[in-house]
This record gives C-alpha cells, structure tokens and sequence, in this order.
C-alpha cells in the first residue's frame, strides 16, 4: 500500500459554513464525493442544533468520529482499518488540530476570515497531518508522552546543549536523534508532552534543510503568539532545535554558536548518529515502554535475527500491531492514568471487571503480546508466535527490570 | 555587472579525472550526499582543496518555484505538491570547481536562504534575516506566469535596498513548460539589457524528471544544475576578487555601486 492510501480519511470542514478545506489519508483520485461529505456533516450539524453532541458511529466495517474544535472547525475521521477503536482516532483527532494550531496559529482557526485563504494556508500542514495518518514506527501520537532515544554521552551533550541554549538567549532547547528526544533542556520538558512531540514531528515532516526559523503557535503554552523554532542539522538525522523570541537571528546562531559548540562533540554526535540497539531476548518484536510520571516513553521495533522460523510479521505490520495492543489495552483494561479527565472512558472494559489490570495479554496464530504495569512504568511487547505463552510474564518482568534499572529510563 | 561563462571557473572540468574525485567527495551511491552543519566533504589529503563559503538569498514572487529550485541544486527531491514556504529554510550545497586564472580546485559553500512570501509580510524579522550578510541574491521568475516577471524591477528594488555590492543574478524557472509560456525570449533579451543581469533558466520539477531517465546521471542530475551554480560561483568568486582590488572594478552602471 502507498504511504497517504491507508484505510483512515480524515475531513476538515469549516463548521458554521460546511465548506470543506481539507480531506487527507483516503488517495486523491477516490476523494469522498462532495454528497458524502455534506451528509457525514450534515448529520453532526443537524444533532448539534438539537444540543445533540454526535460523537462516533460505528457501521460493520467503518468507524466515524466527528469533533468540533472552537464552534468553529469539525474535523471527521473514518477508518475501515481492523482493529480501529475510537480511542485512537479521539487521540487522531486531537493531534490534527493541534497541529494545525501550531502552524497557523489558534486566531486564524477560531474566527475564519477568508475560507479561501484558509484553504490554501492549511496546506502547509498536509504533511504533519499525513504523519499522524501514517505512524509507522512511532507512538507519541498514541501515548501522548514524548518518544525519546538512548545515546551515548547523554552527559556531555546534556551539559553542551545547555550551555549552548544559554548563549542563544533562550531556555527551550532540545537534541533529536531521528526525530526522538535525546537531550533536552529542563523547560523543554516542562512543555506538554504533546507539543514536544508535535515539534519533533513537525521538523521529521519539513523538507530537509540545514538550518529553519519557523514561526509555531504551541498549542497549549502559546496559541495565540508564535515564537520561533530554530533548528539546526548538525549531522544528517540530527537536529538541534531552539525555541527563542524576536532575538537572536539565524545568522548568528548558525555562524557563531553552532561551531563554538557542537564542532568539538563531532564524535560523541556521530556515535549517536547510530545509537546501539537495545539487546533484548530475540522473540520480541517490538516493544514500548512508558514512565508515566516523566511523561516519556522509549519504543523499537526490532528487526529479526536470521534464526527466525515460520511467518514472521513485516517489520510494518509490527509497528501497527503494537499500535493497536496498546490501543486496546489502555482503553479496555488499564487506567489511562496521568491523563485524568483528558479522555472519557470510551468503552466499558472487556469481562466487566471494576478492578483494574495489571498485566494482559494476547495470543494468536502470527504473534503474541504482552503488557505489564508497574507504576509509574508500563511496558508493552509484541513477541513471536514462536515464545511459550507460560513465558511472557517472566521475559516482561526481566525486560521491564532491564530497561527501567540497567538503561536507567 | 555579468561575468561571460567560462571566464572564471573551467566548465566540464567535472568530467576530468581530478573533478570526479572532488566530485565523488560530495556524492554517495549515485546521489548527492547530505552535510550537517559541523561536518564537510572529505577529500583525500593530496588534492585537499579551499573551502569558499557564501550566503545566497532567493527572492521570487509567491508560486514561482524557490523552494522547488534549491531542492533542485542540492540533489533532494522536489516536493510534488506545492504550498507556500513557512518562515525560514537554508540548504547547504557544496559545489566543487577549478578556478581558471590559478589552476586552483576550490569547494563553494554555498547556503541558500528560503523564505516564503507570506512569511516575508508576515514578519519583520525574516527580510533582514534572510539579508544579513547575504553575498548574492537569485531573483525568481516564472516563464509561465507574467506577473511574476512584470514584477522583477519592484522585487529588485524592494530586497536590494541599500545593501552594497552584492551578486544580482536572476533566474526563470519552468523554462520547459513551452505550452504555457507567458514570457518570451524577446522579454528575456530586453529586459537584460536594460538591467545588465545574468538570466540563467530551470526546468520545472516535473521537466526535469523527464529528462533525468533519458540521461546517463539520473540519480545525481548534476548536468542539470552545473550551468547555475557554475555560474553563479563565478560572480560570487569575481566579486571577491573586485572587493579585494586583485581586478579592476567593472564600469558602474547607473543601478549599480561600486565597491568599497
């Protein structure tokens, strides 16, 4: 399947109006006809008329969400995928205003002006919404805790960006190794997860380029004012991004600072540039793993040995696998804890237990998976079909002990 | 102020045996290899070469295909869609070339600044950004859009202000579109006479891509984009030279100041 043809649709439309701005994920030569479009709006426009909130339908094949952001933008979501669940696509929803909000801004979406306009600047967002479409790899947008990475030296380049943010005359600094969080300065972290994420996703989205001073709104710490994000490319895959006011200029960063600082750590970024694998028993597949109370997370999928008998997952199928046993677990058995209120519990959970899980899993012919808590970590593996079901409660506890004690996450 | 092709850098000298070996430090695996900030193209010891580092502003009317011409020089892909630039994008090209006068191999650093129009009205600081130290500024038109090339002298005026001597070079892209052309050649001579720029023109993205399965460099479309930056390090390396009085300064034309 080619990337932006996947089983989910998402349309934008003005809300008071109707007209559409934007439809993404379903492939341009089968786009909705505008009959469908005006129904699936229609239907909303009518309950909401009523004081009728229409959240989700489910038909036997499709899932549609609708959700109104500001009276002033509906955004609607379809997906035909096996194992959709509305905890995903709320989640989906969520991040695709908020991405349009950071690069436009929250006026320019509250009170449209000029539909036309709004049409054609919205298309600056096209490929941060595609991205959250198709995740591949990735879980932020899931978890909403920020995706980070292992390097080495993690010391020394912490003690370097700091210093380095310092003489820009800013506080927000952060280093991204492939798109994830290596090092990143205390009031970086103090942005909320989401939008630690959005910018790394949206610097993942860009065109590549050597340095960018590009005007965001964050979503919840400044909706309304931009700053401005800096980034630099040290290294191919690795960007260092600052978030500064109108001072200092690109020019000078790039000229200046960029040299006094990082030219020395050239080897320290180059061993991150290929950060080691994480060992781990050779039946998992892929596994994520979250501390809820530093809201960050830590996810691989992990590319198979050669040892590897009978039918394997692709590596992609890994990722969406994952994606939706975490989906499922977090929706039916664990408490979405740390996010209280953020999101209503959408389903009831399976078995009508009230008590609340604290290891899960699931088998089937093509892999088995596994999740476990231990406040404030969760860890979720997808292993082998291969790995003896009496087994994964074991290997959980000693990868959950291995990576939170020895890799100090 | 127009320096004639060939004058300053030796053209082809890609093909000889010394220019692929500096060609091969700015390649991998066919294509154009890319540099981060803190690294350079690594020659090997005996035919170590200067590196000459410029800043190139590329102004153009919003739609004209700015961002579409510098993914071209670096070798990246051209976006297929287009939608306006936000803010501020540079791209680093290194661009080896042997100087003719001395016989010297030197490597141009050459980092192009990207910036979309709204953003330019939008806000104050991105204008002076994108001028701060710029040495030479691309002046975009689209052969298919009229206004754009109607626009040219106001856009001249408007980002030169009162910055010194600085590359003027002025580039119309989509050349290939023929079917809609809206600037004619005619257009193009009269308008070089009257200002005295260089006129260099670009394929569009979807030209190019045509083009690049009939020739021999695909993947690295390095015969396309030579004539630009070969000209373009020409002036840059010819103003430096004027700037350091190592040659005389050309005549001033009335647009234009001399150095200082």
């Amino acid at each position: 399947m080619e990337p932006g043809s996947g089983p989910v649709s998402l349309l934008c439309l003005a809300a008071t109006s109707g007209v559409p701005l934007f439809c993404r994920g379903a492939p341009t030569r089968h786009q909705l006809p505008f009959s469908v479009i005006g129904s699936l709006n229609g239907v909303h426009m009518f309950g909401s008329n009523l004081d009728v909130a229409l959240t989700a339908a489910h038909t036997e094949g499709t899932r549609v969400l609708w959700r109104a952001f500001h009276e002033s933008i509906t955004l609607i979501v379809m997906s035909s995928e096996e194992g959709a669940n509305d905890f995903t696509l709320s989640r989906l929803l969520d991040n695709v205003f908020s991405a349009m909000v950071l690069v436009l801004g929250l006026e320019e979406l509250a009170n449209i002006r000029n539909v036309e306009r709004l049409k054609k600047d919205l298309r600056a967002c096209y490929k941060l919404i595609d991205s959250f479409l198709t995740p591949a790899e990735r879980t932020g947008d899931l978890t909403q805790c920020v995706e980070c990475v292992l390097v080495p030296c993690s010391t020394t380049l912490q003690e370097c960006l700091t210093a380095f943010t310092g003489a820009a005359e800013s506080r927000f600094g952060c280093l991204l190794v492939g798109g994830r969080v290596a090092v990143a300065t205390e009031p970086w972290w103090q942005l909320a997860p989401q939008e630690v994420n959005l910018l790394a996703w949206l610097v993942g989205s860009l065109l590549p380029s050597t340095t960018r001073d590009y005007p965001v709104y964050l979503p919840q710490g400044s909706p309304m004012v931009p700053h401005r994000l800096l980034t630099f490319q040290l290294l191919p895959g690795l960007d260092i991004c600052l978030l500064c006011g109108p001072s200092p200029s690109l020019e000078a960063v790039e000229t200046e600072l960029v040299p006094r600082f990082w030219k020395p750590l050239l080897e320290p970024l180059r061993a991150c540039a290929r950060p080691p694998s994480v060992p781990l028993h050779p039946g998992v597949l892929a596994f994520l793993l979250i501390n809820h109370e530093q809201k960050r997370s830590l996810s691989a999928v992990l590319p198979r040995g050669v040892q590897a008998e009978g039918p394997t997952l692709p590596l992609g199928s890994c990722a969406s696998v994952l994606r939706a046993f975490y989906a499922l677990v977090v929706s039916h058995y664990f408490s979405c804890e740390g996010s209280p209120g953020e999101l209503p519990p959408l389903e009831v959970p399976l078995g009508g237990g009230s008590h609340s899980a604290r290891h899960c899993y699931v088998v089937s012919a093509g892999y088995k998976a596994y999740a476990a808590q231990a406040p404030p970590h969760q860890l979720f593996l997808l292993l082998a079909p291969e790995v003896p079901t009496f087994a994964l409660r074991p290997l959980a506890t000693h990868i959950l002990q291995y990576l939170v004690g020895d890799a100090a996450f | 102020m127009s320096v004639p092709p060939g004058s300053v850098i030796v053209p082809d000298w890609l093909k000889s045996p010394e220019g692929k070996e500096h060609l091969a430090a700015i390649l991998r695996k066919n294509k154009r290899k890319v540099f981060g900030l803190i690294e350079r193209p690594v020659l090997p010891p005996q035919v170590a070469s200067d590196t000459a580092s410029y800043k190139v502003f590329v102004s153009g009317k919003s739609g004209v295909g700015k961002t579409a011409l510098v993914a071209k020089l670096a070798g990246l892909e051209v976006p297929s869609t287009h939608h306006e630039t936000i803010g501020i994008q540079t791209t680093v090209v290194y661009w080896p070339a042997k100087l003719r006068e001395s016989g010297r191999a030197v490597i141009f650093r050459l980092q192009f600044w990207d910036c979309g129009e709204a953003a330019l009205r939008k806000f104050d600081h991105i204008l002076p950004a994108c001028r701060e130290k710029a040495d030479a500024i691309l002046f975009l038109f689209s052969f298919t859009d009229r206004s754009s090339f109607d626009d040219l002298p106001a856009q001249i005026s408007r980002v030169v202000g009162d910055a010194g001597s600085l590359v003027r070079i002025v580039v119309g892209t989509k050349f290939d579109q023929f079917m809609h052309a809206d600037v004619t050649e005619r257009d193009v001579a009269e308008f070089q006479r009257t200002w005295h720029l260089p006129v260099f023109r670009a394929q569009s993205a979807a030209g190019s891509r045509q083009a690049g399965r009939r020739t021999p460099d695909a993947g690295t479309g390095l015969r396309e984009v030579a004539p630009l930056l070969n000209g373009l390090a020409e002036h840059l390396w010819h103003q430096d030279q004027v700037a350091a009085g190592l040659i005389p300064a050309p005549l001033p034309s009335p647009e234009e100041t001399g150095p200082c």
